[in-house]
Formats: C-alpha cells, sequence, structure tokens
C-alpha cells in the first residue's frame, strides 16, 4: 500500500515521541519514589514519640476528649480521599477511588450520610464530572507534601468533628444550614489512602481518624511507661496534643500517598514506554513491508512494460 | 461501416492461438466486425464442440484477434472459422426466469426432454440509456440490517457496492442480501456470478429453490473455472436479460453481481495478449473504459428501475488498488467489509466509518437519522482515535468523558453486529429484521447513555432492542 507509508511513518514519529515523554516520567517518578520514602523515614521517630506521649498521656488522664469519644449515634460521616494531582500514573486514582466508593457504599448502608474531603486534582474531577459535592478540596502538592499542607487539612476535619452532625436530627434547621453552630459537621472521620507495600504493590486503604480508638494499653514488651508528670495537667496537654497527632497522622497519610503515587507511575511509565516500543516495532514492520511492496511493483511495472514492448517490437 | 458489409459473413482460418487469445484470418471482403462472434468446430477424444470467439481487434493484413469464450484445448492452426455477422447474444424474456446460463446463453438446467422457448435474443453489447432518461427521484431501500440501514442507507434503483478483502463475507452479505430483498421483492432479479466459486453457485440454486424465489430469478454463471473471455462477458450477458425485463417488461429489476473485480481481473488476463501494455499496478490501460461501459448501462430509467448491488473484491485489503478505485465512483452506496472487524467475529464486519451512502443526508434519510448516524459515527471516530493512547497508557489515563465514550463506542460496535438469514447455519440463530425506526431509535439511546450499564456481551448478534434486554436479562441471572 504506497500510501500507507507515510501515514505509517508519521505514527512511528507520533508514537515515539510519546515515547520519549513517558521514558523521561519513568525516571522522574524512581527518583521520587527514593525521596519520598526517605520522607517517610524521616517523620517516623516524630510520630513514634507522639504515640508515645499520647499513649501516657491517655493511661493518666480522663478519656472523655472529644476527639476519643466515639459518639452514641453517628449520622454523619466525614471521607477524606487522597488522590494525585496529575495523572499517567496507572490504576493509582482508580483504585484508592475504588476503595473510597466502597467505604462510601458501606457507610451508607448503615445509614449514616457522608461528607468528602478530597485531596488531589483527580478525586475533585472524578467527584465533580459526578456532580457529587465535595465539601472541601486540597490540591497542587501530592507528589511532594509538607507538613504545612497537612495542617489545614487537619485543621477543617477537627472542626467539622468537634462541631459534630447536629443538624441532622433538625432537617429543617431554622434558618441555619448547618444546625445550631452553623457547621456542617460530622460525627466520624475516615481517610482513604494509597499504603506503599514496596516498588511493586501499592495498597489502597480506608482507615479510621476519629474518634481515636483508645486501646487498653498491656503490659508493653518495653517494660512500664515511665512515670511523667505533667505540666499543665494531662487533660489540657491531651487538647493541645491530639490535633497535633491527627495532622501527623494525616501526613504520614499523605506521604505514603505520595510514595505510593511515584511508584505507581514509575510502574505505569515503564509498561507505557515497553507498549510504545512493541508498538514502534510493529508499525516499522509494517511499513517496511509497505515501502518493500511498493518497491516490488513498480519493478514488476517497468519490467512487464518493457517486456510487453519487446514482445510488440518482435512481432511486427 | 455499410449495411451490405455488415451482412455478409464470411469464413476464415486460425492463424494463431495463445491460450484465450485467437487470431484468425478472413478474405478481404468478409472481416468481421469488432465484437462480432465466430465459432469454430474443435474435435477433441471426447468428441467435436463449437468454440465462440469474440473479434477484439483488427491486426490488418486481413487478421482479426478474438477472444475465446471457451477453453481453446484442441484448436489447431488453420481450422475454418465462420463469421456468425453479429455479437454474442442471449435470450432474454419470461424463459430466461427460473433458468440457468453460460455466456453464449446456453441453458445449464434444463430437464430432460425440456426444450427452452427463445422468442428473442439480445445481443451483450448495447449502449446506455441515454442521460435525459435517468432517473432523476431518490428513495431509500430499507434492508432491515442495522449497520446498513443506519450508516450507509442502501438507494432504491442505485447502484451498491460491496467492498471487501479475501474472506471477510461479500458473498454471505450478497446472500443475504437476496433472501432480504428478493424475498418481498415484487419484480425480477437477476445474479450474474463472475468468477466466484462454483460451489457459491449451487448453493444459490438450491437456495432460492427452497425460499421459492428461483422462478422469479435468471441467473447466469462464469465462475473461476472458465477462461477469462468468458468472466470479462458474463456481466454484460445477465445485464443484458436484466435490462430487457426494465426496457421492454417496464418492470423493476435487481441485479445481484458477484464480483465485479473478477470482471477487472479477466480484463487484464487478457490484456497483455492482445497486445496492450500494462499500466498501473499491471491492470490494463483501458481499465477505466471497460468499467465504465459496464456501469453506465446499470442504471435506472423514468420509473424503471434497476437496482444492483455488487460485490467488490479489494486485493491485498487494499483500498487504493485501481480495480476496486475504478468501481468506487460510479456507486450510490459503498459498503466496506474489514478484516479487523470480522476478526473480532462481529458480523457482518461492515467498517462504520468507510462506509457511507449518498442519501445519508436530513434530506433523504430525514433529520432525526442524519442526527443519530452522525453522532454514532463522531463516537466511533474518538474510540478511534483513543486506541494508540489505550494501547500506551491505558484506559486509566483517559478523561472521564473518554471513558464513557469508549464504553459508548463498544457497545456501539458489537450492536451492529446482527444475526443474519444466510448465516443461520453457522450460528444457530434465526436471522432479524430490524425496521429503519427502531434502529434509529436503538442508536439514539445507546449513543445518549441510556444503555451504559448494560454488559457489553449483551449487545451482540442481536436485532432490536427486545433482543438486546433478553440478552441482558440473560447475562445477568
Amino acid at each position: 500500500m504506497p500510501a500507507s507509508v507515510r501515514v505509517l511513518r508519521r505514527r512511528i514519529q507520533a508514537t515515539r515521541s510519546t515515547k520519549k515523554i513517558t521514558k523521561a516520567m519513568e525516571l522522574v517518578a524512581t527518583s521520587r519514589i527514593a525521596k519520598a520514602q526517605d520522607r517517610v523515614a524521616a517523620s517516623r521517630p516524630y510520630s513514634a514519640a507522639i504515640t508515645d506521649v499520647l499513649t501516657a498521656l491517655a493511661s493518666n488522664a480522663n478519656i472523655d476528649h472529644p476527639l476519643l469519644q466515639p459518639r452514641p449515634r453517628v449520622r454523619r460521616a466525614g471521607v477524606l480521599v487522597i488522590t494525585s494531582d496529575r495523572g499517567l500514573c496507572g490504576g493509582y486514582n482508580a483504585n484508592a477511588i475504588r476503595t473510597a466508593e466502597q467505604l462510601i457504599a458501606r457507610l451508607r448502608e448503615d445509614g449514616k450520610q457522608v461528607m468528602l474531603y478530597v485531596v488531589g486534582r483527580k478525586g475533585v474531577t472524578y467527584y465533580r464530572f459526578r456532580n457529587r459535592p465535595i465539601e472541601s478540596n486540597w490540591t497542587g502538592f501530592s507528589e511532594q507534601p509538607t507538613f504545612a499542607d497537612a495542617r489545614p487539612i487537619a485543621e477543617t476535619l477537627i472542626a467539622a468533628f468537634v462541631a459534630g452532625a447536629d443538624d441532622v436530627d433538625d432537617p429543617e434547621g431554622g434558618d441555619h444550614p448547618g444546625g445550631a453552630d452553623e457547621v456542617l459537621g460530622v460525627d466520624e472521620l475516615h481517610i482513604v489512602h494509597t499504603q506503599f507495600r514496596n516498588l511493586m504493590t501499592q495498597t489502597p486503604v480506608a482507615n479510621f481518624l476519629a474518634p481515636m480508638q483508645v486501646e487498653e494499653a498491656e503490659e508493653e514488651e518495653h517494660g512500664p511507661l515511665p512515670a511523667y508528670e505533667f505540666e499543665p495537667d494531662p487533660d489540657a496537654l491531651l487538647d493541645a496534643l491530639l490535633p497535633k497527632y491527627i495532622n501527623t497522622r494525616i501526613y504520614a497519610a499523605l506521604i505514603d500517598a505520595a510514595a505510593s503515587e511515584s511508584a505507581a507511575r514509575r510502574k505505569a511509565m515503564k509498561a507505557a514506554t515497553d507498549n510504545a516500543e512493541e508498538m514502534i516495532g510493529n508499525l516499522t514492520r509494517q511499513m517496511n513491508s509497505a515501502r518493500q511492496a511498493a518497491i516490488t511493483q513498480e519493478i514488476s511495472e517497468i519490467v512487464g512494460g518493457a517486456n510487453a514492448l519487446a514482445a510488440a517490437g518482435s512481432e511486427v | 461501416m455499410t449495411a451490405s458489409v455488415e451482412t455478409k459473413t464470411g469464413t476464415g482460418r486460425v492463424v494463431r492461438v495463445i491460450g484465450p487469445v485467437v487470431d484468425a484470418e478472413f478474405p478481404r471482403d468478409a472481416m468481421p466486425g469488432i465484437f462480432h462472434a465466430l465459432t469454430v468446430e474443435v474435435t477433441l477424444a471426447e468428441g467435436a464442440k463449437v468454440l465462440t470467439l469474440e473479434v477484439a481487434q483488427h491486426l490488418g493484413d486481413n487478421m482479426v484477434r478474438a477472444i475465446s469464450m471457451q477453453p481453446t484445448d484442441g484448436l489447431v492452426r488453420g481450422a475454418p472459422v465462420a463469421d456468425t455477422g453479429e455479437p454474442i447474444s442471449v435470450p432474454v424474456g419470461d424463459v430466461t426466469k427460473g433458468h440457468v446460463f453460460n455466456v453464449i446463453g446456453d441453458c445449464l438446467n434444463l430437464k430432460e426432454g425440456e426444450k427452452l422457448e427463445v422468442s428473442d435474443r439480445w445481443p451483450i453489447h448495447r449502449d446506455p440509456p441515454a442521460f435525459a432518461d435517468l432517473e432523476p427521484k431518490t428513495e431509500m431501500l430499507e434492508t432491515g440490517i442495522k449497520v446498513l440501514d443506519l450508516l450507509a442507507p442502501y438507494v432504491k434503483g442505485g447502484k451498491i457496492g460491496l467492498f471487501g478483502g479475501a474472506g471477510v463475507g461479500k458473498t454471505v452479505l450478497i446472500q443475504e442480501m437476496i433472501i432480504r430483498v428478493a424475498r418481498n421483492f415484487g419484480g425480477t432479479s437477476v445474479f450474474a456470478g463472475v468468477g466466484e466459486r462454483t460451489r457459491e453457485g449451487n448453493d444459490l440454486i438450491l437456495e432460492m429453490g427452497e425460499t421459492n424465489v428461483l422462478p422469479q430469478t435468471a441467473l447466469v454463471f462464469g465462475q473461476m473455472d472458465e477462461p477469462p473471455g468468458t468472466r470479462l462477458r458474463i456481466a454484460l450477458a445477465a445485464l443484458t436479460m436484466a435490462e430487457y425485463f426494465r426496457d421492454v417488461q417496464k418492470q423493476e429489476v435487481l441485479l445481484f453481481i458477484d464480483n465485479i473485480f473478477r470482471f477487472t481481473q479477466a480484463g487484464s488476463e487478457v490484456s497483455t495478449l492482445l497486445g496492450r501494455m500494462p499500466s498501473a499496478v499491471g491492470y490494463q490501460p483501458t481499465l477505466a473504459d471497460e468499467m465504465g461501459e459496464l456501469q453506465e448501462r446499470i442504471t435506472s430509467v423514468r420509473g424503471r428501475a434497476i437496482t444492483s448491488m455488487q460485490a467488490i473484491f479489494v486485493p491485498a485489503d487494499d483500498y487504493t488498488d485501481p480495480a476496486p478505485h475504478t468501481a468506487f465512483t460510479f456507486l450510490d452506496a459503498t459498503t466496506n467489509l474489514e478484516r479487523s472487524i470480522s476478526d473480532k467475529g462481529i458480523y457482518p464486519a461492515v467498517d462504520p466509518l468507510a462506509s457511507s451512502s449518498r442519501i445519508l443526508a436530513p434530506e433523504y434519510v430525514g433529520p432525526e437519522h442524519y442526527a443519530v448516524a452522525t453522532e454514532v459515527k463522531r463516537i466511533l471516530q474518538r474510540y478511534k482515535d483513543l486506541q494508540d493512547i489505550i494501547a500506551i497508557l491505558g484506559m486509566d489515563e483517559l478523561s472521564e468523558e473518554d471513558k464513557i465514550t469508549v464504553g459508548r463506542a463498544r457497545r456501539i460496535e458489537r450492536f451492529l453486529s446482527q444475526n443474519t438469514y444466510a448465516a443461520t447455519a453457522f450460528t444457530g440463530m434465526e436471522g432479524s429484521f430490524v425496521p429503519v425506526k427502531d434502529t434509529v431509535e436503538a442508536f439514539k439511546k445507546i449513543s445518549e447513555g441510556e444503555f451504559d450499564s448494560y454488559p457489553e456481551q449483551a449487545f451482540f448478534m442481536c436485532g432490536g432492542l427486545d433482543d438486546l434486554e433478553r440478552n441482558a436479562a440473560k447475562l445477568r441471572e
């Protein structure tokens, strides 16, 4: 097919450019995984320390802080979904969103209303496209989140949780849509993010964020807790530390998700590069055979024509 | 050429035989005219037979070059050649119905003792109707096949081409159209088998006998075992019979030709032997001319239509090949059968984007049909554009809108397949007839997303929306 040589050449060219992009993204993602893993490692001592302190505190203070109290009736649950800002990362977002959707469906079955908090542009587009209301969203840092990025998220969530879903009982709510305190609150907080297991596997998980479950501390392996003396009193400390702890949990989820995102992207881009390479191979083969066919045809036409002329000449 | 010369018939002798091409020498005052039929007797071991030749060229020096309509085995130099004084002619009229003919008008399916009462014979070379007589009206021909009615509607009294490479279903589709259209058709049908498999001709006759359309059909066969001269003239023989029904009996006629490419191929086989220089891709230099002479005669004149369906083989699936390309320009509607679609198991394997029709326009089919067809094509085109991206990056990278488009395109693609009557033996499913109105409505709903939740498999090989619902219910169980 003489006409298709040109078409094939153009497609090869286009695929080659795509391959260049995917190859570059693969390299970038590879370097980002290492950085993200470093960050995960770096955050570990702090979160371990704050967990220790909280554990110590909890065993000393009265456990009636709102962030620790399960509500008797959960009317509305908040779900924080962590997705990426940019695509080209395979099934990363689709998987996270699917897990979130499963969680939401389960919550709905239990008769709870669901309020969405979304991190990452992909999640925002997903829900916007389906006309689902998003309570708040934060975008622009999914690949390299900082602690400062986690703070506003934690503040919003804690505010909503503390306010509680008191408006649900009073659906008319007078003139105030958010109930008496004019805040659309929640009674429960869930977080959906992707856990980084290793370079090949990342699994989306749904966790409980608040109220926090207090596990009755069994006798730990590393001996009894040190006898702290608290100043100011434990309750005041708990007040100050619990939000920080939530902060840490969210930050941990964000950096875990960031590492997963980079790993997912690296894998997806590797597959894409391989696919592109295969396609270039196929197309090149097709183009070569088309070109050869055109050449053969031209030769046979010339030879055939010459023969016919020779035959006609000899006859006369 | 004066009348006195035309009536004079002479006898000459064979000078040279090269395959199907025979040179003969005639007396100076009794040269046969171009296209005149010559006869020559050949004696073989199994007995004598008469060959018919057709004059193609005058070579000078009292020599003519003729093409044989039968194999030239046993023909020797010096054998006497008689000029019949007229072109090859075939029987025409009611006597042809229910019978099978070869290119020189001999009936092939006479029963013991039966004799054909031929009242009229027409020469196979005739002029096309005058421009002023052509039919100006345009009307759609409903086939009940969704993909054809929706995307490439056929024209009543028009020329329809079925393009396709080897083994993608051209002949099956032609047979399907015979079953669908000829069955409920008041007029006469004429079938021309040009250079295709002999078995198919046999199947067709049996099939027509069963469905009782044979008494209304004339069949003319010059299959692939016949010499090129036969294959070159067989379409003209069938066409002549069709013209008689149209011009003398004033009837509606259906003309099926399977396969026009063999006509071109036969022309190419004799062309070089006739001393013409091969042209593009080795075809005869007179390709466009030969095709034009045939196609221009297949037309509808005021009130009396010849609706023709022609299967056109596409060598090596290359649509730019001169043979299919020359036929292309004469057609009102083209149905392109595509290998990649038949590979997916979607039959009829019509390429929805490449097939087209002159009457797919709002003024002929109505604004709704046109809008739905355009939308369906848009969705399929988008899917095709996205295919490279899907191949490299995967479905997950598509935007939300594109994901929905791809889902719909895959459903539309499957819904364009249909169970057919001709394939009942293969699929075990009876064919289905879907009225145009239902087709348009069904595709409108699919492209609007009403069936996005139905599994893709449910759309496969079904007729209308009822079938779809039934399949979906079955799959849900």
